[in-house]
């Protein structure tokens, strides 16, 4: 479609086909894919700044798993379909609580231990992913429909899925932005917090409560999207340097523009594949494009930070 | 071990009761408990052993080489490696010959813990590493995933089942594939025993008693990824079992050291596959659910109870069962994440002192 013609459908013309498309598929697509890709920013950094810790990502705290769990699970049970988005968002949001309580009670003491944290959190999504497993060999109807959950995509995403988003987005995101000047307290360590007048581990809590949040909501909008709120915090912190006041809309901002990006260039290409390879029904996942470009940045992050920071 | 095989082989349908098993696995092929023992449920018993032996080893050699009780197969990427030189050919439908059957999967563990290592480095703390392995898993999960998405819906069952790591319809010509592989590794591991428990001590102590510290490093992964491809080759990645049975077999002698400790940790490993693989069988038949899904339900908590209590004990009871230097080891093993935040303390405004410069450079830029 022409970008003429995309201005004309905006501005009330064009015909009805047109219309459809543009109004009831590809706007509501790209919405979601901005407001999960935000949330997904937005929550990484929080938890970066909150536990400390540059690797720290929604994927090692449990939550993206159990989401995925959430979803896979209501699924399954047939409690939820692809004709009832509301069901499987609810699921998910539920999975990720769940997922990031599992984390809380195998912390325990070692709560405010950051890097421990990380470690424990790495390890229950390594249970509840064995979990995901069992149930889907369990009820082996459901696994390809479910494979896109499993990665991440934005296909036949519409405005239900939007209108339940963006309300949970933008509450969250406003309680992410109060929060960042405790945050950047945080990020300098907890001797300079408590100093400050800070208590260190009430405003961890907090901050974690909230990327949970926003995590559980980015999943139950697109599934397990690898790497974006691991990676976007660092590129928002890079352009908009380290006053979180700022930097977490930055990180909003990065993240909705990596997902949407991500997404046209996964359907470029499943375009360039399928008529590379004849085949009309092969299309490529997001969240397998923001996997293999965050293993790779991963790595430049890595090897230049300093090695003692985490 | 004993009592889990007398399961392994008596369970199921048929029942061979405990006394009629020798004379079954005698009459080979003229009774129908006589096949199904001696062509099913032997084989696989082998293999489960077989199998969980290797990834103990595997394991114990990783945690010891890295100094990092957390370092498994399944966190430093080499599984999901593995896993992903098992199942492009699958997907993409190139028949290889049987032989050549675990080179794909050898290259693609090499890759997953090379891409690991190399990203985190190899003196990191064990958090850092574990956090880029999980994240090099993460992306090679995902290639595997769009894998997945490729395969057709009969072929998806197939490749997920064995993602998973299971034992089933493995017969004799799968554990006889088996064997040139173990020629080589078990002679290497024999090899690199010693090496281990210097290892421990800590670089500066290893160099100064003639170990090039680096070098053995990789030769221990090395040895892991041997050790780990064939048998992901042959029935999937098995999770967490070189997670469970080095946590193991330290808690049982913690006295001890790598040497001792090598032998130990295949033993309990072959145990708890062996074991793992009951349920997978019984639990909800007539499906088979895949051992992986056990051993990572069970595994992980376990070890986790493990590595706890390990630390909670005091170095008092280490010096009067072992070595001093054991126990230093240990300390220095336990104080690892420890450490590893004190290290952040010191350097906590490091990453807000650094993304500053990089603001003030890129405005230097522009």
């Amino acid at each position: 479609m022409s970008p003429a013609a995309v201005w004309d459908v905006l501005g009330g013309g064009g015909d009805t086909t047109e219309r459809h498309i543009l109004l009831q598929l590809r706007l509501p697509r790209l919405l979601v894919a901005l407001g999960a890709g935000a949330c997904l920013g937005v929550a990484g950094l929080v938890l970066q700044s909150a536990l400390r810790n540059p690797l720290a990502g929604p994927e090692v705290t449990g939550v993206t798993p159990g989401a995925v769990l959430g979803a896979v699970t209501a699924t399954g049970l047939g409690l939820a379909g692809w004709e009832s988005p509301l069901a499987v968002v609810v699921a998910a949001c539920a999975g990720g609580c769940a997922g990031a309580a599992l984390l809380w009670l195998l912390a325990g003491r070692g709560r405010s231990d950051p890097a421990q944290t990380a470690v424990h959190g790495v390890l229950v999504s390594a249970v509840l992913g064995g979990l995901t497993a069992m149930v889907l060999l369990v009820a082996p109807g459901e696994l390809g429909s479910v494979v896109q959950w499993l990665v991440g995509t934005t296909e036949g995403r519409v405005w239900q899925h939007w209108h339940l988003l963006w309300p949970w987005a933008l509450a969250w995101g406003v309680v992410a932005w109060l929060l960042s000047g405790p945050l950047t307290l945080l990020r300098c360590g907890d001797d300079i917090a408590l100093a400050a007048g800070l208590s260190a581990r009430r405003a961890r809590t907090l901050a974690l409560l909230c990327a949970v949040a926003l995590t559980a909501g980015a999943v139950a909008a697109v599934g397990a999207l690898g790497f974006v709120g691991l990676l976007v915090p660092h590129v928002a912190l890079a352009v908009f340097g380290a006053d979180l006041r700022l930097t977490l809309p930055g990180a909003a901002l990065v993240g909705a523009a990596v997902v949407c990006g991500a997404d046209a260039a996964a359907q470029l290409s499943s375009r360039l594949l399928a008529a590379a390879l004849d085949s009309g029904r092969l299309t490529l996942p997001v969240g397998a494009l923001t996997a293999c470009l965050g293993a790779a940045l991963l790595l430049v992050v890595v090897r230049r930070a300093p090695s003692r920071t985490f | 071990m004993v009592a889990s095989s007398a399961c392994a082989l008596s369970l199921g349908t048929p029942y061979v009761p405990l006394h009629r098993l020798p004379g079954a696995l005698v009459e080979g092929d003229t009774t129908l408990a006589g096949i199904v023992v001696s062509e099913l449920r032997v084989p696989r018993l082998i293999l489960a052993l077989v199998a969980g032996a290797c990834l103990g080893a595997a394991g114990l050699v990783l945690q010891e080489a890295l100094r990092n009780p957390l370092a498994v197969p399944e966190m430093l990427g080499v599984s999901s490696g593995a896993a992903l030189g098992v199942a492009a050919p699958l997907v993409l439908a190139v028949s290889l010959p049987a032989a050549v059957q675990p080179l794909p999967a050898i290259g693609g563990a090499a890759l997953g813990g090379g891409l690991t290592l190399l990203a985190a480095g190899l003196g990191r703390s064990p958090s850092a590493v574990l956090l880029t392995g999980a994240a090099v898993a993460a992306a090679l999960q995902a290639a595997l995933l769009v894998l997945m998405v490729m395969a057709d819906q009969l072929d998806l069952q197939l490749i997920y089942r064995y993602l998973l790591g299971s034992l089933s319809a493995r017969t004799w010509d799968d554990v006889t594939g088996l064997w040139p592989w173990l020629l080589v590794a078990v002679p290497a591991l024999v090899l690199c025993a010693p090496v281990l428990s210097v290892l421990r001590l800590g670089d500066e102590d290893a160099e100064a008693l003639g170990v090039r510290a680096q070098r053995a490093r990789l030769a221990a992964l090395a040895i892991a990824v041997v050790l780990i491809a064939p048998v992901t080759a042959v029935c999937g990645p098995v999770a967490w079992v070189g997670f469970l049975a080095p946590h193991l077999a330290r808690w049982f002698n913690p006295g001890a050291d790598a040497v001792r400790w090598l032998p130990w940790s295949a033993a309990w490993g072959a145990v708890v596959v062996a074991v793992a693989d009951v349920p997978a069988r019984l639990a909800l038949a007539p499906v088979e659910t895949p051992v992986g899904a056990w051993t990572a339900l069970l595994g992980v908590p376990a070890g986790v109870a493990l590595l706890r209590s390990g630390n909670r004990r005091p170095a008092a009871s280490h010096r009067t069962a072992g070595t001093a230097a054991a126990s230093r080891g240990e300390a220095t093993a336990s104080a690892g994440t420890a450490a590893a935040s004190r290290g952040e303390a010191t350097a906590s405004a490091g990453t807000a002192a650094a993304s500053r410069g990089e603001a003030t450079a890129s405005e230097e830029v522009r």
